[in-house]
């Protein structure tokens, strides 16, 4: 192999003496799409980030174009010609994506704009990206939006291309438009680095992969040569893959949807018109491209969100259209929500506390007079070591600490703690590694043969189809078609995404 | 009644421009993401400072309006520490700066025995033959320099956050400071900046107060204006234009106080003076009601929010 | 490990052989989360905020010319070898107290209650109101008025309370701005109806000694101080023990995940909002019946941000807020024998006040984060 572009050799940083990289290696060459693997937490973001300038090396040696560089920020990485596509798209959401690109271009004047926008369409042009250039960004779908950072990284002059996770937040089409034009960049002689969950992808488009275990890089291989069960024991070491398990008993329906309709924050009614039934005993998997409504039908569902029409019916009490998640959850209605730290964990509060406050709300803790501390500690122990919440110090460390596979293994603690009926479970693997979603799937199948019905709402196909065993397409705010298990991949795709 | 009514509109302007220039300086400091309660404490520092410095340099009234500005600038660096270096709860920190100035100048102004000194002050730019003109000449043609003066500042400020890199940048830093760090943008820097830049502006009203208006230095003679500014950009939806006729709107509130009872309505005075606050109140709740989907953009987004690139989760 | 550490020093020591195109290789201070601060670190951090403002605050009291000698004097010798002046910081720590846990109880769901001062005042209007119009047997007299006085203080709260559950309308300009509104209402009636009759001042007329709070038999001390002793006691249960207690922890830290999770997060919101204004008019209660005697126009100054900064100081804990008030009513009492041995002015109070804020607020950030050398 020729001299690499970007080499970085022995990196070690931690984070309040939590060692994130222990001597991380890594290099990628001109005219290659190099794929970094490796279970969440297992650095690859952070040996990125430190490339990008954006965190600063404890030790280690940065090289570009073999010569020994110092980055000690984005703009010193952005100079060497290094560019960054962040999983969390730094974005200004007030801005278009000609504001975005021009602040990023740093030397601009603001005069500079219109030959910004002219540079922007070319760059367009040439990769065949259509962006609406003059929308906030924070108004355009997250594919626009991502398509306005890679623009942003390409007319910065980048050569070297990190791309972490591209694909989580792409449909399968858009995946293959995004992953082949990296491909053609590196045949132009970009280096591109591709982060990833997506064993398929690396197979198909990546020419060589490194894997990263604990903070270091433990492997580099041929991805051709080697099969994907080879890849995935290469990341977690052994791993049975997953299988499906269907429904052995599913009964009448329990919960019952029609034609609920919901509004996003800002007024756009987001959520038109979602109807269909989940019966006991069976998990309903609701697939589609985000953002057509399923954040807010998790919301109407776990609560928080007002329905502005429709009617929702919970077998055997009826109508709860217009009750709040206290009522819902009285009748035996449990979430996972998609943003753990948000509607899930109470971040500066301890676990003990986190997993106490369903236990406290019913009454399970003591009257309104006091709460019985020492019985939440039990409890908490109890499930902490029963579902195998790990990285807990002690009952009193902040829930914010916990990683994200841990954390919403404390989150399917709680919520199973008192025998569900109904389970709504939204993007409940999002962020986890292999064997941490493994664990979440294996829950949500056990309260399903036990008897509750199951609300899968994900964006990952994959995912869904995996665990349903009835599947429910949305696509523009509602269930545009219904596909009983197995069905066709090829098939919910296309639904997910021609209406109707 | 005309003639209540020039006389009237002719008094706008002065006391407008406290509350516009105030408002402008918090724009400019909110815009860069920093929720800036401190107000009231920087108007208090401005109009006390003037005051001093118009007592104490042989009244040069410019000069004793620059140092306004820039002793609440000063006194802005403290806040900026809090919030930007140290990441000190923006509330907390904003409530602290009011009280320490309302401490401060208490005491400086007591200890140098400025409370209650009249000051010549600012005096009213004569345009000649143009002020002697019926109707628009003592409404339009008989203000002092500031009120001239605040027209090209707010077009000034108003160019800059709208029409440049810097302002550009700005706003980045408000409404997505990690998306602006990653663009290279100085985040702790711009903060800094806009804070200061805010301070004077709203120092530079205070100091309008003693030395335009009251001529006088008084123990909290802000008397909430700082407040009613940062009310005042809520419903301005961070929009220096729509600021601007706020401004006017509870310059026409203030102007109208004194004239009530002039006019012989029999209003209890203590009802009378109540006004500009219940008028910010009804305000508050007319802006609520209607910030609705279109004003998604105007707030920025990481208002009142610290930043901290290693932050990880 | 040690391999790189030897790198490590290398390039540190050849900044010449750094990349052209960079800055050449310095060592600067990097910021990282804590991620977890042992209990006797936190307390040594909280106590070292406190020393560093009150050294500021002694160098204040310096400049204006007062001598170290004097300064001492003033706050620990006269204060604590002298029974009558300790009765007086007792005396004023009553008041400082029950605004203090009017401030906690509505920080502890994330409602900036600002308007403390103007609550006091609407709870003193009402108290006096009661006193005035002679409304009920005597013996029930000052129970009447501390009802009237958190009904009153309740009340005050009531809009804000609404306009920031309904309209989300931000509450700290809302009780802000009511704190005016309440002070030009109580001039009103004071400079109007109320006047004293006796002297044509402006303050109301003496209470009778039935609406007084009572002396406690120990110097000048009233029952003030037990009252605000219990409701400390209540708050205490309130916030620490009880369910709702439970509730407002959760909504502290992440008001969404309470709601999601089902707790009554309006219900608790608007409570402790109206249980914090009806406390603040309870304090103003305690002023006017329990020091003054009379409703005065500038019976409630300085407490607003009193409460404010015992709640902060004692992280919403009734039980700290016990301590910082004692401490608050120390820095009152000598602060008014300043005022008339060395003329200095009484914003000196909030001057120190907002010192002491400053320097615990900032203290705060070595507890949150570690500074380190990065390269």
């Amino acid at each position: 192999m020729t001299q690499p572009a970007l080499d970085l050799a022995a990196v070690s940083k931690s984070f309040d003496g939590f060692p994130a990289l222990a001597g991380a290696s890594f290099s990628v060459a001109a005219g290659e799409v190099h794929a970094l693997l490796g279970e969440n937490g297992a650095g690859k973001s952070s040996l990125m980030n430190v490339a990008a300038g954006l965190y600063r090396p404890d030790s280690g040696v940065i090289r570009v174009d073999g010569r020994e560089v110092a980055i000690d920020g984005p703009v010193a990485a952005k100079r060497l010609g290094i560019g960054m596509v962040h999983q969390h798209y730094k974005l200004v959401k007030a801005f278009s994506a000609v504001e975005n690109i021009l602040l990023a271009c740093g030397k601009g004047r603001f005069a500079g704009a219109a030959a910004v926008e002219q540079a922007i369409r070319r760059q367009a042009e040439a990769i065949g990206f259509q962006v609406d250039l003059r929308r906030p960004v924070g108004a355009l779908s997250v594919a626009e939006q991502q398509r306005v950072e890679i623009l942003k990284v390409l007319v910065e002059g980048a050569r070297i291309l990190i791309l972490d996770e591209p694909s989580a937040v792409l449909t399968d089409k858009e995946a293959e438009a995004l992953l082949g034009m990296m491909r053609q960049l590196a045949a132009q002689g970009a280096a591109v680095v591709l982060v990833t969950h997506k064993l398929g992808e690396v197979k198909r488009f990546a020419d060589r992969v490194t894997v990263m275990r604990g903070g270091r890089t433990i492997a580099t291989a041929d991805p051709k040569a080697r099969t994907v069960a080879e890849l995935t024991s290469m990341i977690v070491g052994e791993l049975v893959a997953e299988k499906r398990h269907p429904a052995r008993d599913v009964g009448e329906p329990i919960l019952t949807l029609e034609g609920v309709a919901g509004c996003r924050a800002d007024g756009h009614r987001v959520l038109a018109d979602a109807s269909f039934a989940l019966r006991r005993g069976e998990i309903y998997g609701i697939a589609g491209v985000g953002g057509n409504g399923q954040t807010e039908l998790a919301e109407i569902l776990m609560g928080v969100r007002k329905p502005v029409q429709g009617r929702i019916a919970i077998d055997g009490t009826g109508d709860v259209t217009h009750d709040g998640a206290s009522r819902r959850r009285d009748l035996g209605l449990a979430s996972i929500p998609a943003d753990r730290q948000t509607y899930g964990l109470a971040g500066e509060l301890s676990v003990a506390d986190n997993y106490a406050v369903q236990a406290v709300r019913s009454g399970g803790l003591g009257g309104w007079m006091r709460v019985d501390g020492r019985a939440a500690q039990a409890q908490a122990a109890t499930a902490v070591s029963a579902f195998e919440v790990q990285g807990v110090r002690g009952l009193r460390q902040k829930a914010s600490l916990l990683s994200g596979g841990n954390a919403q293994k404390l989150v399917i603690a709680r919520e199973f703690a008192s025998q569900p009926r109904i389970v709504v479970a939204h993007s409940p693997s999002r962020g986890l590694d292999m064997r941490a979603a493994g664990a979440v799937h294996r829950r949500l199948r056990e309260a399903r043969d036990a008897g509750a019905g199951v609300l899968l709402i994900s964006e990952d196909l994959d995912e869904v189809m995996l665990l349903s065993d009835r599947i429910g397409v949305m696509s523009g705010g509602r269930i545009v078609r219904e596909f009983d298990t197995p069905a066709d991949r090829q098939a919910i795709g296309t639904a997910m995404v021609h209406h109707g | 009644m005309a003639d209540f009514l020039i006389n009237w509109i002719a008094n706008v302007p002065a006391f407008a421009v406290p509350f516009a220039l105030a408002a402008l300086g918090l724009i400019v400091t909110e815009k860069s993401g920093v929720l800036s309660l401190g107000a009231e404490g920087f108007m208090l520092t401005g109009a006390m400072a003037g005051a001093g410095a118009f007592l104490v340099m042989g009244g040069h009234p410019f000069a004793a309006l620059l140092v306004a500005a820039l002793a609440a600038a000063a006194l802005s660096l403290v806040f900026a520490a809090m919030t930007v270096t140290l990441r000190v709860n923006q509330v907390i920190a904003g409530l602290a700066i009011v009280f320490l100035a309302q401490g401060l100048t208490g005491l400086i102004a007591a200890k140098q025995g400025w409370t209650n000194r009249p000051v010549e002050g600012l005096g009213r730019l004569d345009l000649g033959p143009l002020s002697d003109l019926p109707v628009v000449g003592p409404i339009l043609f008989s203000q002092d320099i500031v009120v001239y003066l605040t027209v090209p500042i707010f077009l000034a400020v108003t160019y800059v956050l709208s029409r440049t890199m810097v302002g550009l940048r700005l706003r980045a830093v408000g409404d997505g400071p990690d998306a602006a760090d990653a663009a290279g943008v100085n985040v702790a820097l711009y903060r800094y900046g806009a804070i200061m830049v805010g301070a004077a502006l709203v120092g530079l009203a205070g100091g309008y107060l003693s030395v335009g208006v009251a001529k006088l230095w008084v123990d909290g003679m802000a008397g909430g204006r700082g407040w009613i500014a940062i009310a005042l950009v809520i419903f301005a939806r961070w929009q220096p234009w729509r600021a601007l006729a706020g401004a006017v709107l509870f310059g026409g509130i203030e102007a109208l106080i004194p004239r009530i009872a002039a006019v012989g309505l029999q209003v209890p005075q203590y009802f009378v003076l109540m006004t500009p606050y219940v008028a910010t109140l009804a305000v508050m709740v007319w802006a609520s009601l209607r910030a609705g989907a279109q004003n998604r953009f105007d707030e920025p987004r990481a208002l009142g929010q610290p930043h901290l690139r290693e932050e990880r989760r | 490990m040690a391999d790189i550490g030897h790198r490590d020093m290398a390039i540190l020591s050849k900044p010449e052989e750094a990349g052209n195109t960079n800055r050449a290789r310095i060592g600067r201070l990097g910021l990282e989360s804590r991620q977890h601060a042992p209990g006797w670190y936190q307390a040594l951090v909280l106590a070292g905020g406190v020393l560093a403002g009150l050294a500021v605050s002694a160098l204040i009291l310096m400049a204006s010319g007062i001598g170290f000698a004097e300064l001492a004097n003033e706050f620990v010798v006269a204060i604590f070898t002298n029974a009558q002046n300790v009765s007086a910081v007792l005396t004023q720590a009553a008041p400082l107290l029950i605004a203090g846990l009017a401030a906690a109880v509505a920080f502890r769901v994330r409602f900036w209650n600002i308007g403390i001062e103007g609550q006091m005042i609407m709870g003193s209007i009402a108290a006096t109101a009661v006193a005035i119009g002679d409304v009920g047997p005597e013996w029930a007299r000052l129970g009447l008025m501390t009802l009237a006085a958190a009904l009153g203080g309740l009340a005050w709260m009531l809009l804000p309370a609404l306009l920031r559950i309904r309209l989300s309308v931000n509450e700290i300009i809302s009780t802000l701005l009511l704190n005016y509104v309440a002070f030009n209402l109580l001039l009103h009636l004071l400079y109007g109806p109320w006047k004293d009759p006796r002297s044509s001042f402006p303050y109301s007329q003496q209470f009778d000694a039935a609406e007084r709070l009572a002396p406690i038999g120990w110097q000048t001390l009233t029952y003030a101080l037990p009252l605000a002793l219990v409701l400390a006691a209540l708050c205490w249960w309130l916030l620490n023990v009880s369910r709702v207690g439970f509730f407002t922890r959760v909504i502290h830290a992440n008001p969404k995940m309470a709601a999601a999770m089902g707790l009554p997060v309006v219900a608790v919101t608007l409570g402790a909002a109206l249980l914090s204004g009806a406390l603040a008019g309870v304090a103003g209660f305690a002023v006017s019946a329990g020091v003054e005697y009379r409703m005065t126009q500038s019976f409630f100054v300085g407490y607003g941000f009193s409460g404010i900064l015992i709640a902060f100081m004692a992280r919403n804990n009734p039980l700290g807020a016990v301590l910082v008030a004692l401490f608050v009513a120390t820095l009152f009492v000598a602060s008014q024998s300043l005022q008339v041995f060395y003329q200095i002015p009484g914003s000196m109070v909030q001057l120190i006040q907002a010192v002491m804020v400053i320097a615990v607020a900032s203290s705060e950030f070595f507890i949150r984060f570690r500074i380190r050398l990065v390269r």
